[in-house]
């Protein structure tokens, strides 16, 4: 990727998404270089140390456009979403949570059905392809010479209440459960307003503790993203385990409810976990428009609130449109 | 007068010698060669009795089932498949999810029992689990309403360890009928099986999956039989033609099993064995005798549906009971290779061919093309992921703009927040 002058080869980035990180790190580094050296800098470190990036919709894009039918395309190249392989590597992704997510329509349904078909493509997808690898460990992550697939279920409605749900979830080899999405499950509550169902004064019952435990036993990342702040304060308290939040921004940016507010970035510093910094519009510059630059405020902050080792990016990439 | 009694003992001790010396030759061989059984309904109790609370229950001393540690130990059961059974009742409904926790409970089971129960997926965990002296676990998901439908479902079960799958449990699904459809009880939907059925059939093959018809319809039987690839198993059902229970198999297609080299194993439940509620060891051993007369020793195995059944035969009323039924097959005559071949051989058999297909498979891609969505229309499902067009000839023609505009709609508000 050549860059002609700094202002330019930033908004080629921006309209590549699958260098938008790239352009990140080089819009963080610049006041102190040249442009091209900040380029070969984020080069290099981006070739050193493994871009891990917390959520991506991919799966759901193969359901929607696909009917998961793998066979009907080339994963190289993909025209209809924002991801492919041949951007996974221009973007240097090293390694990629994949979100196994179903609406919350099918919640009281066929909610467990469909995500052990969410699970089956993304597995399906990562052994067709020579360029990924299922990985179900930080030590996999890290020795993988390939790019990463993590499986990630994305809201509780998918267990259906059921601890041995997580637990063969779990075998099958997803690594982090996002306790809600839009929709409250009987035991924990989501941060929207979406779906009136299953709403109770309390926003983490004693099953939803529960649930946290065997999570920590088991050794299943908590995700808080779309939780509530309420809920989202009650596992800080009893997680023995550090929690992430795979794809949220900070709310002192851009106060959205999708957000982490500051006294939450506090609690999280203590618990040594993480936020990913979600790129979506709405979530980044509370409007329609956003730059790098207002994504990169978001990253400032919480640095400056939680510190550098409480950030991480999580995309949302084909998830979020605009 | 005493010569007549004297006569008796000597006759009687020569008879008990001789039941002695065929129960120790039963014990010897069982010590040679692992007893598989088809099918056990423990997990089922399970839930039943603790609801899958395995923690208020004792495995080593448990009363009130069949199967308990001990007894297994007493029967040489040195592998079982636990079925993995949910009630046709959630078919529809939340099948799916119950059937993942009954697999979880054969899993728990190995966990809290390490001494004793071993986790098997394969042929050669069954045999270094003989060579450890545990009974190895495997799993047959007990009910093809239990995938409801969805091949990443099936794929994922296999993923978890199950290594069968009994097509139909008592009720059709929408791609097979089941063994109620010959009593005229109930009716046939697929004809045998639906197009998406077949595909499944082929694609059970590609992973490895054993096909179990025990439950399914007799159309259901010769059509796989002539559609697989691979031998196939009837985990727990008996001879047709010694008590004529549609749950039993024919004597042609216990010849169509033996041409595609499977497996027939004999259930002790006394409705299948007499077709009376009352049944004892012997007729039980009847069923054996019928099979290796009709189709020879190879195809018959032991799938006793301990745990599944209320009424269990007189000289059989638990899992200790084997080496008793294995005598009397020595007493009626049965050679050592024969009653190895019943005890386990043939199941290894069938195993381990079946992995063979499955290995020479590894180059065909994964079966995707879902089932028609109007095979499957019902409240508790949603239409995620089919494109509307798929929904022409659906029988819920007014909901169908429902679930679009719902997809549409939660689509879009996803996008937003």
């Amino acid at each position: 990727m050549l860059f002609l002058n700094p202002l330019q080869s930033l908004w080629t980035a921006w309209q590549s998404q699958g260098c938008t990180v790239t352009s990140l790190l080089v819009i963080v580094l610049l006041p102190w270089s040249s442009s091209t050296s900040v380029e070969q800098k984020t080069l290099d470190l981006m070739r050193r140390e493994p871009l891990i990036d917390g959520h991506n919709d991919l799966a759901l894009q193969l359901r929607i456009n696909y009917n998961n039918r793998l066979s009907t395309i080339d994963l190289h190249n993909l025209s209809k979403t924002h991801t492919d392989i041949e951007r996974l590597k221009a973007g240097h992704v090293g390694a990629q949570m994949w979100s196994a997510y179903v609406l919350c329509s099918s919640q009281d349904k066929d909610a467990v059905r469909l995500t052990l078909e969410q699970i089956d493509v993304i597995k399906r997808m990562c052994s067709n392809y020579e360029e990924l690898e299922l990985v179900t460990s930080s030590t996999a992550v890290r020795e993988t010479k390939k790019i990463g697939c993590l499986i990630a279920i994305e809201g509780g409605h998918s267990i259906d209440s059921s601890l041995p749900a997580l637990r063969m979830f779990y075998d099958l080899g997803v690594r982090s459960l996002a306790l809600t999405h839009t929709c409250n499950t009987p035991w924990a509550e989501t941060s929207s307003s979406i779906h009136r169902v299953y709403q109770r004064d309390i926003s983490l019952t004693e099953f939803g503790k529960e649930v946290v435990k065997e999570m920590n036993r088991l050794g299943m990342m908590i995700d808080l993203s779309h939780s509530s702040v309420s809920t989202a304060r009650a596992v800080l308290l009893i997680s023995r385990a550090p929690v992430i939040f795979s794809h949220s921004s900070a709310s002192a940016v851009c106060n959205n409810p999708r957000n982490v507010p500051d006294d939450l970035l506090q609690l999280l510093k203590k618990n040594g976990g993480i936020v990913m910094v979600n790129l979506y519009n709405r979530f980044v510059a509370c409007g329609k428009k956003a730059n790098i630059a207002t994504v990169a405020d978001h990253f400032d902050h919480i640095k400056k609130i939680a510190g550098s080792e409480s950030i991480g990016i999580g995309g949302d990439y084909d998830g979020a449109r605009g | 007068m005493y010569w007549r009694l004297i006569l008796l003992n000597v006759l009687s001790g020569f008879i008990n010698c001789s039941a002695d010396i065929n129960r120790e030759k039963a014990e010897r061989l069982m010590a040679e060669t692992p007893l598989i059984d088809g099918h056990n309904d423990l997990p089922w109790q399970m839930r039943q009795l603790f609801n899958n609370e395995l923690e208020k229950m004792d495995l080593n001393t448990l009363e009130k089932t069949h199967t308990n540690i001990p007894k297994i130990k007493a029967g040489h059961l040195s592998a079982q498949f636990w079925a993995a059974y949910v009630p046709c009742e959630s078919q529809y409904k939340d099948a799916v999810r119950q059937t993942v926790e009954q697999i979880d409970v054969v899993h728990r089971l190995c966990r809290l029992y390490p001494d004793d129960l071993i986790f098997a997926t394969s042929t050669d965990d069954i045999l270094t689990a003989f060579q450890q002296n545990k009974t190895a676990s495997l799993i047959g998901v007990e009910g093809g309403h239990s995938i409801d439908s969805s091949l990443g479902t099936l794929r994922m079960f296999y993923n978890l360890g199950v290594r069968y799958l009994t097509l139909t449990h008592s009720c059709n699904t929408p791609w097979a009928d089941n063994w109620l459809v010959d009593t005229g009880k109930d009716t046939a939907i697929n004809n045998g099986l639906s197009d998406f059925g077949k595909e499944l059939i082929k694609e059970m093959n590609r992973i490895g999956m054993l096909i179990d018809l025990a439950h399914v319809s007799e159309k259901v039987m010769n059509l796989v039989l002539e559609l697989s690839n691979a031998p196939v198993i009837f985990s727990h059902s008996s001879a047709y033609e010694v008590c004529n229970s549609k749950r039993n198999v024919p004597d042609d297609v216990l010849k169509r099993v033996a041409q595609k080299k499977g497996i027939v194993m004999v259930n002790f439940y006394n409705d299948y064995v007499t077709c009376q509620k009352t049944a004892n060891l012997s007729n039980v051993a009847d069923h054996f005798d019928h099979i290796k007369k009709v189709a020879g020793h190879e195809i018959i195995g032991f799938g006793g549906d301990y745990d599944g059944v209320t009424r269990v035969p007189k000289g059989l009323e638990d899992v200790s009971k084997y080496p008793d039924l294995v005598a009397e097959l020595l007493r009626r005559g049965w050679t050592d290779i024969e009653v190895k071949a019943a005890l386990g051989n043939n199941l290894l058999r069938v195993f381990k061919e079946v992995e063979k297909v499955r290995d020479s498979m590894s180059s065909v891609k994964p079966y995707e093309v879902p089932i028609p969505y109007a095979d499957v229309v019902n409240p508790c499902r949603t239409m995620y992921g089919y494109p509307p067009q798929d929904n022409a000839g659906s029988m819920v023609s007014l909901g169908l703009h429902l679930p679009v505009l719902t997809l549409l709609l939660h689509g879009t508000i996803v996008w937003l927040f």
